[in-house]
């Protein structure tokens, strides 16, 4: 029989894994207003599918993929299309202190400005790389194989330390 | 810059941000998620009266060859109408199965295979729609007259008439390729009005179909 989807359950899952939501969203758009908007969107999805999750894997790996999913088509979107679901000028994620942010480090804002520059599934990888997930983790999550994570990324990073070279 | 290094500014950054972080969960209680729910796959919703308009028209094109049946100068036209409509109503009925089925939960690479092929399916029917419009409004013009107000096209127009329908047909869509073209990026600030464009000028295509290469490339085991 199919468990209904709670609503309690799911909010206690999505505040213990909020950073996924804000640093994807932040990978794809640099702009405050997608961002938010992106924002509602991956969690909306998130909702929708959650009567589908099935809670013998990990929730982070099943968000992970909903939000870099909802994310890439995003950012490949033609028609950009506002679809507030809470009212204007607020936000379903704040920081309470921005000094406590990787905004205030200057390396970290090059460090996602070159990310920024990379095509939508390179810069899914190195965003989970940097999240300190493992290859296997990495491979089950974009459906590539984990050798394949490992050359990849070993890529990315010669391509990153050259194009920062060049700033 | 050593990407290692910054990986573990990253941690820590990463670390700071657990704390400082705040999910509004009044705001998603409150609207987003009962307001999500109800938006269940907007995009295949809004496939829905475009579906019903054609599985109309296929029905009533359908009644039309039954009633004309005997008149093979109504009944071909009606005939070569309603193969069309049905040939779009599969295409569209299998786009709208396969929105409502796509589980983002799963891998991202086979998700966004699934979604570049679904998008490049609606820009080739787009396309032939676009191509077979002109030819079409003929045959339409002649099944609606007699259909809707019981007249007969063949009398009331000259062949000449209706062969410069098609012509002009023809023209006018050679002339709106021609212009999405050359003015897609200046013409029109309405997003729809861009993304039909784009869509006439094959640029949405040839994206979708680089989108897809992307996709292979990266599934495709490299040598390091």
């Amino acid at each position: 029989m199919t468990r209904r989807p709670s609503q309690e359950r799911f909010l206690t899952l999505l505040d213990e894994h909020k950073k996924i939501l804000y640093k994807v969203a932040g990978s794809y758009c640099r702009n405050p207003e997608d961002r938010r908007d992106l924002e509602q969107e991956i969690v909306a999805q998130l909702w929708r599918s959650f009567d589908r999750y099935d809670e013998s894997y990990k929730f982070s790996t099943w968000m992970y993929r909903i939000a870099l999913n909802v994310a890439i088509s995003f950012s490949r979107s033609e028609t950009r299309r506002s679809r507030h679901t809470v009212p204007a000028g607020e936000s379903i994620l704040e920081i309470a202190d921005v000094r406590e942010t990787a905004e205030t480090d200057a390396g970290l804002q090059i460090l996602r400005r070159l990310i920024a520059q990379l095509d939508e599934l390179d810069r899914a990888l190195i965003l989970l790389y940097l999240d300190g997930n493992r290859y296997d983790t990495i491979a089950e999550i974009l459906g590539i194989s984990e050798t394949n994570v490992g050359t990849k990324i070993g890529r990315i990073k010669a391509r990153l330390r050259r194009d920062a070279a060049t700033l | 810059m050593d990407i290692d290094d910054m990986k573990q500014r990253w941690e820590e950054a990463d670390r700071k941000l657990e704390a400082s972080l705040r999910l509004s969960t009044r705001l998603l209680r409150e609207s987003a998620l009962s307001k999500a729910a109800r938006a269940t796959s907007r995009l295949s919703w809004l496939m829905l009266p475009e579906i019903l308009l054609n599985l109309g028209l296929v029905v009533w094109l359908g009644s039309f060859i039954a009633d004309h049946f005997a008149q093979a100068r109504f009944a071909i036209p009606a005939l070569a109408l309603d193969l069309g409509a049905i040939a779009l109503l599969i295409a569209q009925g299998h786009q709208w199965f396969a929105l409502r089925g796509i589980d983002y939960g799963a891998p991202v690479v086979a998700i966004q295979k699934e979604l570049g092929r679904l998008r490049l399916q609606e820009l080739r029917v787009f396309k032939w729609v676009m191509v077979t419009a002109p030819l079409a409004w003929t045959p339409l013009l002649i099944v609606a007259i007699k259909g809707l107000l019981g007249l007969d096209a063949y009398v009331l127009f000259s062949g000449a008439w209706l062969a410069a329908n098609v012509a002009f047909g023809v023209a006018v869509l050679l002339l709106a390729v021609w212009v999405s073209r050359r003015y897609a990026d200046r013409m029109g600030r309405s997003p729809g009005i861009q993304r039909l464009m784009r869509n006439l000028s094959g640029y949405s295509l040839s994206a979708a179909e680089g989108f897809l290469g992307s996709l292979a490339r990266f599934e495709e085991e490299v040598p390091a």
